[in-house]
């Protein structure tokens, strides 16, 4: 498009609009390692002690938290490994496939896909007690990995629709079964799905709050969010220097792959699906 | 290995979890919608008991006094263990000259049973001591345990309770869960029912208006741009999205509560501070307002710049050589192409919005009062996180009931902008 | 290794795509499948690969009925119109995978895919990824993965169609090559009937599910069945041309053409006239006006709206001074007007 000489309008516009957000990402840094200054938006010295969560439990009966981290970790990532484990292999039978009822379960995963699944979670509370696995982290990983599997499948059925047919017909014909058609021939084409897949789900276990707030209440399986929710329920005096650090500390994954992957990112959410 | 085995495999482990976490959610969602389940009774089941402090809510379920009375002493029966506890606490003798000549036996009334213990060869002789003795051997339901319905009735019919009594007992002393459609019916009665339905219409309409409104602006503008100044907003924007909900509202409770930003701003000017979240309703909205609007706008934003971003340029390049300006051309070029992202992210979004409560859950909880407490707020709070706590899942799942019908309902509309041809046809390798 | 298709149906859900149709390749001949899109070549050609299931009839390779044999267990060779190389192998290792699918040893397997590569002459380029490589060398790497297991047959899926007019040239003689010194039996399903004459020792000339003819290049030129056969080949295409036969053949716009010999039909004809037998070097009969002259370099063509209605067309050695709106009166080749009955059969 060639420059307009009234842009500066728009920026204007899109600058007023965007400087709430850009005041809170700013502070949201500044605040964390900079002693408060009460009544006063000029940050005062440089100070760590907002850090202090990392080296000494903030008040009794908290957990630390390099166990909640490492609560997180295991919850993210065994609920992005299980969901791209079992999307690889269900989105390539709905994408291509000869089998009965298929379109049913394309229709069904559609309806899935876009079933808001928080409205079953009382269900899901008592299933979870029924079955033993209430307040583990095993319950909220595989609850979380259930719920997220039609957008995975989703994901997986689109990256496996691009692939050209030929190539799965040239394999059959150079006499390779099915199996090692999909192994050889055609997973090495969806590595990027693949990837683009771990990396959402990761971001959206490590971000998940309700699940573990409901299924996992107890101190034992607190994960970052509901550490970070119950630091600021449980402090009367809005230390926001202190939730700014854990909430720095807790974003660090998320900002690293948001710097890396901006732009793989935005294709994938931008390609009208769920996230 | 033909490709109905091989899909099969592939299909299962993702048709089981769907069919635990999904299905079974959804039937049971209805089943317990019809229970009175909650914290006290429990979800497995329970057994029948009626303890003294209940007798006192009796007579409100117009259970004759005669009735009370019987619960409490029905009579007095000389059994095994009542002449065990005798024989601990007074004399063998007695308990076995009593088991000899009176096992089995009733009285009606403590003072026959009594009578019976002064005259024995071994009697027992203070009046104090015959009275707790006589005690013993009372028969009483209170405080007693049965496992079945059979049980309780059965016992009920030994004291001789009139047997007009023995269904509401029996419902009164069950410690489990039942069928019921109280909830439903209390559901319409009501006055919050109505309150949340108009909350949660209003959130909704006036987040996805100012998601849709917001997010096409941010498309559109950033597409016209020079790359790096639209790139900068566009990473503005986007965080929002990926950024974790709990340290995102934080971000907005600094901006908002009495010690935060715009309370340390106005203080320059003179204006007191104040939560400008939490004040009144109206700030409690609009707070909920832009913070839900910021991270729809932010999708709303990817969705229509990619949608953009498809249309041809020799489209654009042809409407400016035909001489249309910036405002026409989004008008008669871009806007009409977007007609399709749009429906999607309405109905996308309306489902999303009816049925989230994460990020008023974390701002505002659902007040001040009950202002902001939305539907899907008001289950979750009924069920899993209410103050008062005892958690009436069969209640909440009431609540839960009605937005999964909608949920189903929107999501089979849903189904409409996916091309059914293309769910029919067969895949092209036939094996 | 010769290949018969007996009786061969195919039915996607309730619609027939291809009726007991028969065909047989001998050993050793290139065949094509020719006929304009929809016509049920490619359908043919997925039920020879294996990769669709017949609905009835039978195939044979030679004496070995494979009707339910899958596609994995045939020795069928593909070329596809994308060549389908995978992108994530080198081009050995593509030309290889059919060999390591069989367990083949390493060092064979390597020896063998040197054998294919001198063949298709890409020596030098085994190397390299799909992505590397330009169209032609593509379908060089194709050919050889399909040939690679020595196969019964070889299919070719419009193999040209994905090349610039250049290279269509060169690989076209090259693919013939390539069939001739190996000897295999191929099957080249296409569209575009100069690919076909060209290539082919025998064409199939399909329509609706149906072979309409079959016959070398040479006869289905000179001699078509029907009047679809004849518009089909021919480039410039063949004019047509309503009248009705008695004494002599009367055109609709009233001009009259001697009766060739040999037609015996009376009655409601449609005259069809290749553009090479007709102009000036073949005397006069047809007079007209020149409505449109394209040079083509070596020749032009001129089309001629005959007196009183009706479109012919001419080819003829560049260099002719004809313009547009000169009026013509032109002959027709004796002996090579092609009659057809109103339901578009020979006469």
């Amino acid at each position: 498009m060639t420059a307009h000489p009234r842009i500066w309008h728009l920026v204007l516009i899109l600058s007023i609009f965007s400087t709430p957000l850009v005041i809170m990402y700013v502070y949201q840094v500044i605040d964390s390692i900079a002693s408060p200054d009460p009544g006063s938006l000029i940050p005062g010295e440089i100070d760590l002690s907002n850090w202090r969560f990392l080296w000494e439990r903030i008040d009794m009966g908290r957990p630390s938290i390099w166990m909640v981290t490492f609560n997180t970790f295991i919850f993210a990532s065994t609920t992005a490994f299980l969901v791209t484990l079992l999307s690889t292999t269900a989105g390539y039978a709905l994408s291509r496939l000869d089998m009965p009822g298929r379109p049913y379960f394309l229709g069904g995963l559609i309806i899935l896909h876009a079933f808001p699944t928080i409205t079953l979670i009382i269900a899901i509370f008592i299933i979870l007690q029924f079955l033993g696995l209430f307040d583990t982290l095993l319950g909220i990983i595989l609850v979380k990995a259930a719920l997220e599997l039609p957008f995975g499948v989703w994901i997986m059925k689109g990256f496996y629709d691009t692939v050209p047919w030929e190539i799965e017909m040239a394999g059959v014909q150079d006499g390779a079964s099915r199996f090692r058609v999909w192994w050889e021939l055609v997973l090495p084409q969806v590595k990027p799905g693949l990837a683009a897949l771990l990396i959402i789900s990761f971001l959206s276990g490590w971000s998940e709050f309700v699940l573990p707030l409901v299924l996992a209440p107890g101190s034992s399986t607190q994960v970052l969010s509901t550490y970070m929710n119950a630091v600021i329920q449980d402090d009367a005096s809005a230390d926001f220097g202190l939730f700014k650090a854990i909430g720095m500390f807790y974003s660090i994954p998320v900002i690293v792959i948001y710097l890396v992957f901006q732009k793989q990112l935005m294709n994938i959410y931008g390609g009208g699906t769920k996230g | 290995m033909t490709s109905r085995m091989l899909g099969i495999g592939f299909l299962s482990p993702a048709i089981i979890s769907v069919c635990i976490f999904f299905l079974l959610p959804v039937l049971l969602t209805v089943v317990f919608a019809f229970t009175n389940m909650s914290t006290s009774t429990g979800i497995m089941g329970g057994d029948y008991r009626i303890n003294t402090e209940q007798l006192r809510s009796l007579p409100d379920l117009d259970v004759s006094e005669a009735t009370v009375e019987r619960l409490e002493t029905a009579g007095f029966q000389i059994t095994e263990a009542g002449l065990t506890a005798l024989a601990d606490q007074f004399s063998k003798d007695t308990a076995e000259e009593l088991r000899e000549d009176y096992l089995g036996e009733t009285f009606e009334s403590r003072r026959d049973l009594e009578r019976v213990l002064k005259d024995l060869d071994e009697p027992i002789r203070r009046t104090r001591d015959r009275k707790e003795a006589a005690d013993l051997f009372a028969v009483t339901l209170i405080g007693e345990r049965f496992g079945t319905e059979e049980e309780f009735r059965a016992a009920l019919g030994t004291t001789g309770i009139d047997a007009v009594d023995h269904d509401v007992l029996t419902e009164f002393a069950y410690t489990g869960w039942t069928w019921t459609t109280d909830n439903f019916s209390l559901l319409m009665e009501l006055p919050s029912t109505l309150r949340y339905a108009a909350n949660t219409a209003f959130y909704v309409v006036a987040t996805l208006t100012f998601n849709i409104l917001f997010g096409l602006f941010l498309a559109i503008s950033t597409f016209y741009l020079p790359g790096r100044l639209a790139n900068t907003f566009r990473a503005i924007w986007f965080l929002p999205r990926i950024l974790p909900p709990v340290l995102y509202v934080l971000m907005w409770n600094w901006f908002t509560w009495d010690n935060g930003f715009i309370a340390t701003v106005m203080g320059w000017f003179g204006v007191p501070a104040k939560n400008w979240m939490m004040h009144t309703s109206t700030h409690a909205w609009t707070a909920i307002v832009l913070i839900n609007g910021f991270v729809g706008a932010s999708l709303g934003m990817i969705l229509f710049s990619s949608a953009i971003k498809a249309i041809p340029t020799s489209m654009l390049y042809a409407s400016e050589v035909d001489g249309a300006n910036r405002w026409q051309q989004v008008r008669y070029i871009i806007l009409p192409q977007m007609r399709w992202p749009i429906l999607f992210m309405t109905s996308y979004q309306t489902l999303s919005l009816l049925t989230s409560f994460e990020y008023i859950l974390l701002a505002t909880d659902g007040g001040p009062g009950r202002s902001t407490e939305v539907w899907a707020l008001a289950a979750f709070h009924t069920a899993l996180n209410n103050y008062g706590g005892n958690l009436q899942y069969g209640f909440g799942a009431a609540y839960a009931l009605v937005l999964v019908f909608i949920g189903i309902a929107l999501s089979v509309a849903y189904l409409r902008f996916f091309n059914f041809k293309e769910l029919l046809s067969k895949p092209r390798i036939e094996q | 290794m010769e290949l018969r298709l007996e009786n061969f149906t195919k039915r996607f859900g309730d619609v027939t795509v291809i009726e007991n149709m028969d065909l047989t390749v001998n050993s050793g001949e290139m065949m094509a499948l020719l006929g304009p899109s929809g016509c049920g070549k490619s359908t043919t050609l997925f039920a020879i690969c294996g990769i669709h299931k017949m609905n009835g009839g039978a195939l044979y390779f030679g004496d070995r009925d494979v009707t339910t044999v899958s596609a994995q267990g045939r020795s069928v060779g593909v070329v596809f119109q994308n060549y389908a190389l995978y992108p994530h192998m080198t081009a050995e290792q593509n030309i290889g995978f059919p060999l390591k699918v069989q367990r083949m040893p390493k060092a064979e397997i390597r020896r063998e895919v040197e054998r294919l590569a001198d063949l298709v002459q890409i020596g030098n380029l085994l190397d390299r990824r799909p992505a590397e490589l330009s169209g032609g060398q593509q379908q060089r790497v194709a050919l050889a993965r399909a040939m690679i297991r020595k196969p019964d047959v070889l299919l070719l899926d419009e193999p040209l169609a994905n090349l610039d007019a250049k290279l269509r040239l060169e690989m076209r003689s090259e693919i013939r090559r390539i069939q001739r010194e190996t000897g295999i039996t191929a099957i080249l399903v296409t569209h575009d009937q100069v690919e076909a004459m060209s290539m082919c020792d025998r064409i199939a000339l399909m329509r609706d599910g149906k072979i309409v003819q079959l016959d070398t290049p040479e006869q289905m030129y000179r001699n078509p069945q029907s009047q679809f056969v004849a518009g089909f080949l021919g480039n410039p295409p063949i004019s047509f041309l309503p009248a009705r036969a008695d004494a002599s053949l009367t055109l609709a716009n009233g001009q009259t053409i001697e009766r060739p010999p040999g037609l015996e039909a009376m009655g409601d004809v449609v005259l069809g006239i290749r553009p090479e037998h007709f102009g000036p070097q073949h005397g006069t009969g047809l007079k007209g006006k020149v409505v449109f002259v394209e040079p083509q370099g070596r020749e032009e063509l001129v089309d001629v709206r005959l007196d009183g209605g009706g479109d012919i067309r001419s080819i003829l050695p560049a260099g002719d001074p004809i313009r547009p709106g000169e009026t013509v009166d032109w002959g027709i080749a004796p002996g090579t007007i092609l009659a057809f009955g109103p339901n578009g059969d020979r006469l």
